[in-house]
């Protein structure tokens, strides 16, 4: 541990600390007890590796440049080695802005300390950049294993006096005259490999790399570079090409191209009040596929397979039943059990329905329904466009499934979607353009799999209506900038949205069009009374026998539907229409049928007169249909036994004749579902980033001061009720005070101690612990008492 | 928010609001791209199909016209993705052409190289080619024309045809105008078809596709071969071709079951093409008989499939197809498109109508109820006999009667399906019955005289569905039909389409059983009407008994 940068540290000042952490939260999960901790949390690779993860290419590049030039560094040495690779156009005032600002970034960061002119990089980043900018190690590195004779040999064939030290070595290729007097030396062939790996990967394969060969001797291009020392074996079958080789043959420069600024975004240009009418279209229709989804699920939920999700043969029909695309219907399915739509029924051989909160979400405006679609959309790990390809074991992803998530997933999307919306109003970025800055932008994470992702997020967008012809809508911007919790997206997306309509247009071919959304109530009603033909900008209903009858079955009656159609069509109803409701209402309940379990019959009427004036068959739910036939709702098993009871003598009859009427139910799920903690990316809150650095402080003091442990005083703390202590702690906090208490550690023994309590949160209290001279955390339900210090 | 006429619904039917300003605009620039699929009084629906695309490029529309097209007149955002399709969809045709080649003869060329390999490796069409002609192009034996053409549209790359035609053997024709005139849109067909080649011309019944036809053979002016559905239907051709031309008697052949005659223009019937004896088509030479020049089609979407094979080997001749309707009740509109040729002409009934060139029609449904002993023995009924008791039901009978006494000063036509009701109807009536084992003499000879006013009822089965010209027939009572046939429904209502001398409307009974199949069926076949724009009125045969 760099004693230097745990002394910079130290003299940060708090709201330099507090920057610090509130930008890179995991150094304080858990407090380090004092400002050594930090320093060394700091520098431990998994730390590091995330910083540096979160960094763009402009500052990546200063950090790598300081790694490889010789520490300390001058800010005008550093920003001279940088200006060597300025692409053109790009004036060195613009770099020294930008590098002094992107300086300024790394000591937040703690990635860099130093003064201006002493810039060195934090311990520990150095071991993680092992090849910055792409360059191999050092010579001192490189040669590290090669035996002292080996290193003597090395050493006299790239022309020094003697000597037998990797030192001496460094020294003679960290001359640029030696290593360019090597290179010319060698064969063209030779040249070109290493012209190969001048800008990275700086290392490659090669059979037998620790062969003994001299440069009279070297035969071979690659024998010819490892007899001068102008590549290093670094193990049986691998050659690197040592850092001085490698920057002399890049002409002194450590990148090939930075540009101090991002890459600009090319994309076509679309007229922006279109792209958002397209995109609230597309928002519109996609809120009404959730709807759609849900309605059909709750009358004939598909079930979950054993290990969890969706059936492909339930995607393919819910696919169908859609009209989308397989990936869009997956998507549909994924984000409305993101919101908690549909979850999985409690049961065995459980079925997926939709939730209660379903109901409370139907009945909201459409754009408050689609700001709860397109912000869980962002916020889930889960990835849609993953269903159907397969796991590392094999096992084919479906819908639903639990494996169907990326942790990286949620950022990836803000990325992307910041990305779009950095673009400007009215550009369509192209993928590749996306892809390109992203590049820029976390260079550290590129790869396939985020590639993915970002083709995903683009695809999705679009069908969810964040964007619209590639370009991010007002409402998607103001749903980024807002994170779903003001009513902005929702306010920016209503305009858009086509206004409910209270009229159809009916026809005499019997179809209804509705030449925009209806209002509720009349969209509930056709769906009632009428077929859906074909959905889109309008909706065209056909009213057929069997749907008009379903709307009699409902309770409606006939007269009751003509004057719904008369009052809420345009036009005059037509003839053949109200014919229809007319002669279906006429045949319609002419026939009844209901279920009884059981039935009397008797020839003698009368004998059944008796039966239902017998006040001990009230209990069998009699129901006299004929004068010689009676239901019941009891079992034959009971009827019978209770007919004898009552001194009779009734026969049993065969099943026959018994009517079992299936009936549709619309079912949910048993209880509210367990709602999802949406993943936030806000970083710590600022009164935890304070508490954290004052607790560090605190024990940071103590440690400097070697405070001795106090001994506590001695007899036991005064028992105090619970909140009597809280309200004691919250004083101490706020006063910066001491108080002793009583503690049970977590053996359970009794103890006492003298604490400078720091921050109070979650049932713990985090203080500096004199009698420990540490700081630690203590759970509230333990201590047992509080008392002032004497 | 735009207030166009249309909406665009994500099946691809487009939604066009008859009332709307702009509708006509809008109907104008959909049209090329978009078929007709209903036309009820305010929403018209249209749908965009790949067929519908393909002949949209065929005339020479592209997709950017198509996408303006909607975008401009939508009221709401179009889907991105259906846009793309639309593009995707159109770019596939005329990536294959069929050309002459002056050395290979047929040859098939690519502008897409990776289109002509995937057609390569195609198992059923591989053998249709022959040599490979350089990179882009490959030699088609010329006998396959058609059948190429056919497996290419079912892979989903139709072939545009440009290897040309044969001029075939010249024969002078002529229009002759005197006392009529060539309606506008009838000379607009024909020169649409001339410029496309082949084609179909689709126009409603009445609106006198026969002259469009007569006015193609005048473009032509070449030996012709005309294929009608039966012999009556010949026996019109030839009348009207000798009234509207300059051929005479002479010069037209009629090649049917009993005169076999081959002239510079020959009438053949669509049956006696398709007789076999022995598993032989007897009368295939017909075909090769002559050289001929054009080769017109009536009621292409009555085709039967032997005639679509024939026609296959016939790609070097001009074919031009005529019909009501593009609808095939057994899907087979690929073919008509890749056999005879894209769809060249095409107007809606209601517009004719609008403009008088036929009868504005009234359609009416009449419910009768069955009696209580009918309904019972339907009940019983075997269910392949039920539609035929329901259908003729005596109920039936006296509503129609009831029907015909109501129209005492008009023409009217009775139709039907059964000929035992139909030999009872005339009896009561005391109309004459024309049936399948009518003479075409005796069919003749009534036809004139309903003509004439000598006869104002006449009774017809199924035999007088197609082509028979009946053009004072003001009312017609429709009491039994082929099941749910759409096409039969609009064929019959083309009988009192026809435009009248006193220039009234015309009246259509469909006399059908109540809460039976018979009613199940005639609410198939009325949803073609009403989809059509006939708007159609339902009443109970009480009313009608009771009126009278």
């Amino acid at each position: 541990m760099s004693t230097e940068f745990t002394e910079w540290l130290r003299e940060r000042s708090d709201e330099q600390l507090r920057a610090l952490v509130t930008v890179r939260p995991e150094l304080i999960t858990p407090v380090p007890a004092h400002v050594e901790g930090l320093a060394g949390r700091a520098s431990s690779p998994s730390a590091i590796g995330r910083v540096l993860d979160r960094l763009d290419r402009f500052t990546l590049s200063v950090v790598e440049t300081l790694v490889v030039l010789p520490s300390p560094v001058d800010q005008r040495a550093l920003r001279d080695q940088l200006a060597r690779a300025l692409p053109e156009g790009v004036t060195v005032a613009t770099l020294r802005a930008a590098l002094k600002e992107t300086v300024e970034r790394l000591r937040t960061l703690a990635l860099v300390y130093g003064p201006q002119n002493a810039l060195v990089p934090a311990p520990g980043v150095r071991e993680i950049l092992e090849t910055p900018a792409g360059l191999g190690p050092p010579a001192v590195e490189a040669f590290r294993h090669h035996p002292a004779e080996r290193l003597a040999e090395l050493v006299q064939d790239a022309g020094g006096e003697s000597g037998d030290t990797r030192q001496a070595l460094a020294e003679l290729l960290g001359d640029r005259e030696v290593v360019a007097r090597l290179v010319e030396d060698v064969s063209p062939q030779a040249r070109s490999a290493l012209n190969e790996l001048a800008w990275g990967p700086p290392s490659g394969r090669v059979p037998n790399a620790r062969r003994q060969v001299r440069a009279e001797s070297a035969q071979s291009p690659i024998e010819q570079l490892l007899a001068r020392a102008l590549l290093a074996a670094t193990g049986d079958e691998s050659v690197t090409l040592p850092r001085e080789v490698g920057l002399f043959l890049r002409g002194g420069r450590i990148h090939r191209d930075l540009s101090p600024v991002p890459p600009p975004l090319d994309g076509t240009g679309r007229d922006q009040a279109l792209a958002d009418r397209t995109a609230a279209g597309q928002a519109f229709t996609f809120v009404r596929a959730v709807e759609e989804l849900c309605e059909r699920w709750s009358a004939d939920p598909p079930g979950v397979l054993r290990g969890g999700g969706l059936a492909v043969r339930d995607l393919k029909r819910t696919t169908g039943l859609l009209d989308l695309p397989e990936w869009a219907a997956g998507l549909v399915i994924e984000v409305a059990h993101a919101v908690g739509l549909v979850a999985a029924s409690g049961s065995v051989d459980g079925d997926w329905l939709p939730t209660p909160l379903y109901d409370a979400w139907r009945v909201k405006s459409t754009e408050d329904r689609w700001v709860t679609l397109a912000s869980g959309w962002l916020s889930m790990d889960r990835v849609p466009g993953m269903i159907g390809e397969r796991d590392e074991r094999d096992r084919l992803l479906n819908a639903l499934h639990p494996d169907l998530r990326r942790s990286s997933a949620p950022e990836v999307r803000s990325t992307t979607l910041g990305i779009l919306a950095a673009a400007g109003p009215g550009v369509s970025p192209g993928i590749e353009s996306v892809l390109g800055r992203l590049a820029w932008e976390q260079p550290r994470r590129r790869g396939g799999r985020r590639d993915q992702l970002v083709e995903f997020t683009l695809r999705e967008a679009e069908q969810i209506g964040m964007t619209g012809l590639g370009v991010i809508a007002g409402h998607g911007r103001a749903l980024l900038s807002c994170g779903g919790r003001s009513g902005a997206a929702a306010q920016a997306l209503a305009p858009l949205l086509p206004e409910p309509l209270d009229h159809v247009l009916l026809q005499a071919d019997l179809t209804a069009v509705a030449p925009g959304p209806l209002t509720g109530d009349l969209r509930r009603w056709l769906a009632l009374a009428a077929d859906i033909e074909s959905t889109g900008g309008a909706t065209v209903y056909r009213f057929c026998e069997q749907s008009v009858r379903r709307a009699l079955d409902a309770g409606q009656g006939a007269d009751e539907m003509l004057a719904m159609l008369e009052r809420h069509s345009a036009t005059p109803v037509p003839q053949p229409l109200s014919y229809l409701v007319t002669d279906v209402a006429r045949r319609h309940g002419r026939m009844r049928v209901g279920t009884a379990s059981a039935y009397i019959r008797c020839d003698d009427s009368s004998l059944l007169d008796e039966v239902m004036a017998d006040r001990r068959a009230v209990p069998l739910r009699l129901r006299r249909l004929a004068p010689t036939v009676i239901a019941s709702k009891t079992s034959r098993g009971t009827l019978v036994d209770s007919l004898r009871a009552m001194g009779y003598a009734p026969a049993a009859e065969s099943l026959d004749g018994d009517v079992i009427i299936a009936q549709l139910d619309v079912r949910r799920t048993e209880g509210q579902p367990v709602p999802r903690q949406p993943v936030t990316f806000t970083g710590p809150e600022a009164e935890v980033v304070a508490a954290a650095v004052r607790a560090v402080r605190a024990g940071d003091a103590a440690h400097l001061a070697r405070r001795v442990p106090v001994d506590a005083p001695a007899g036991q703390v005064p028992r105090s009720p619970a909140t009597a202590t809280i309200n004691a702690l919250r004083e101490a906090i706020r006063q910066g005070s001491q108080v002793w208490i009583g503690y049970l550690d977590s053996q359970g023994n009794a103890t006492s101690r003298i604490l400078e309590p720091a921050r109070m949160e979650g049932g713990y209290l985090t203080a500096y612990d004199e009698t420990r001279a540490a700081v630690h955390r203590f759970a509230l339900h333990r201590i047992t008492g509080i008392s002032d210090v004497e | 928010m735009s207030d166009g006429p249309l909406i665009v619904q994500s099946d691809k039917t487009l939604l066009l609001e008859v009332d709307h300003d702009r509708a006509d605009e809008c109907r104008k620039a959909i049209a090329p791209f978009a078929e007709l699929e209903r036309a009820p009084e305010h929403v018209h629906t249209y749908r965009i199909t790949p067929l519908a695309l393909w002949n949209a490029r065929a005339a020479g529309h592209d997709a950017e016209q198509v996408v303006d097209a909607l975008i401009g007149h939508s009221r709401y955002p179009v889907p991105h993705a259906l846009l793309v399709d639309i593009a995707e969809t159109m770019a596939r045709y005329g990536r294959l052409r069929l050309d002459k080649h002056p050395v290979h003869g047929l040859v098939l060329t690519s502008t897409d190289r990776a289109v002509l390999e995937e057609v390569l490796r195609s198992k059923k069409i591989q053998p249709l080619l022959g040599e490979r002609i350089g990179a882009d192009a490959v030699a088609v034996h010329p006998s396959e024309r058609g059948n190429i053409k056919q497996l290419l549209l079912k892979i989903g790359w139709p072939a545009e045809d440009l290897a040309g035609y044969v001029d075939g053997e010249h024969h002078p024709i002529a229009l002759k105008e005197d006392g009529w005139l060539l309606r506008g849109y009838q000379r607009e067909a024909a020169e649409a078809f001339w410029h496309g080649g082949s084609g179909v011309v689709v126009l409603p019944c009445g609106a006198g596709k026969t002259i469009v036809g007569a006015a193609a053979m005048a473009q032509a002016k070449a030996t012709t071969l005309i294929l009608v559905t039966n012999t009556v239907s010949a026996h019109q051709w030839k009348q009207e071709l000798i009234k509207r031309t300059s051929l005479t008697e002479d010069e037209i052949g009629e090649y049917t079951g009993t005169k076999k005659e081959i002239r510079p223009v020959t009438i053949a019937t669509y049956q006696v093409m398709t007789t076999r004896r022995q598993g032989v088509y007897r009368h295939l030479e017909l075909f090769d008989a002559r050289d001929w020049g054009l080769i017109v089609y009536d009621e292409v979407h009555l085709l039967p499939a032997p005639i679509f094979r024939m026609t296959a080997d016939l790609q070097a001749r001009r074919r031009v197809g005529l019909t009501a309707t593009l609808v095939r009740e057994d899907g087979r509109e690929g073919d008509v498109f890749s056999l005879i040729g894209p769809k060249r002409y095409d107007a809606p009934w209601k517009e004719m109508e609008n403009q008088g060139w036929i009868a504005p029609a009234d359609c009416v449904e009449v419910r009768v109820t069955l009696s209580d002993e009918e309904r019972l023995a339907y009940a019983m009924s075997d269910s392949e006999e039920r539609y035929r008791f329901c259908a003729t039901t005596p109920s039936k009978t006296r509503v129609t009667e009831a029907l015909v006494r109501r129209h005492p000063d008009e023409q009217v036509l009775i139709i039907g399906q059964y000929i035992d009701q139909l030999d009872e109807l005339g009896e009561h009536l005391g109309a004459p019955v024309i049936k399948g084992e009518t003479k075409i003499k005796e069919r003749e000879r009534l036809f004139q005289a309903f003509r004439d006013r000598e006869i104002q009822v006449l009774v017809v089965s199924k035999v007088a569905n197609f082509s028979i010209d009946l053009p004072e027939a003001s009312v017609a009572v429709q009491v039994s039909g082929t099941f749910g046939s759409r096409q039969e429904e609009a064929q019959r209502l083309g009988r009192v389409l026809r435009p009248k001398a006193d220039g009234g409307g015309a009246r259509f009974y469909s006399v059908v059983s109540r809460d039976t199949v018979d009613q199940d069926f005639a609410a198939h076949r009325q949803r073609f009407l009403a989809e059509q724009g006939y708007a159609y009125q339902i009443i109970d045969a009480d009313d009608v008994l009771a009126g009278d």
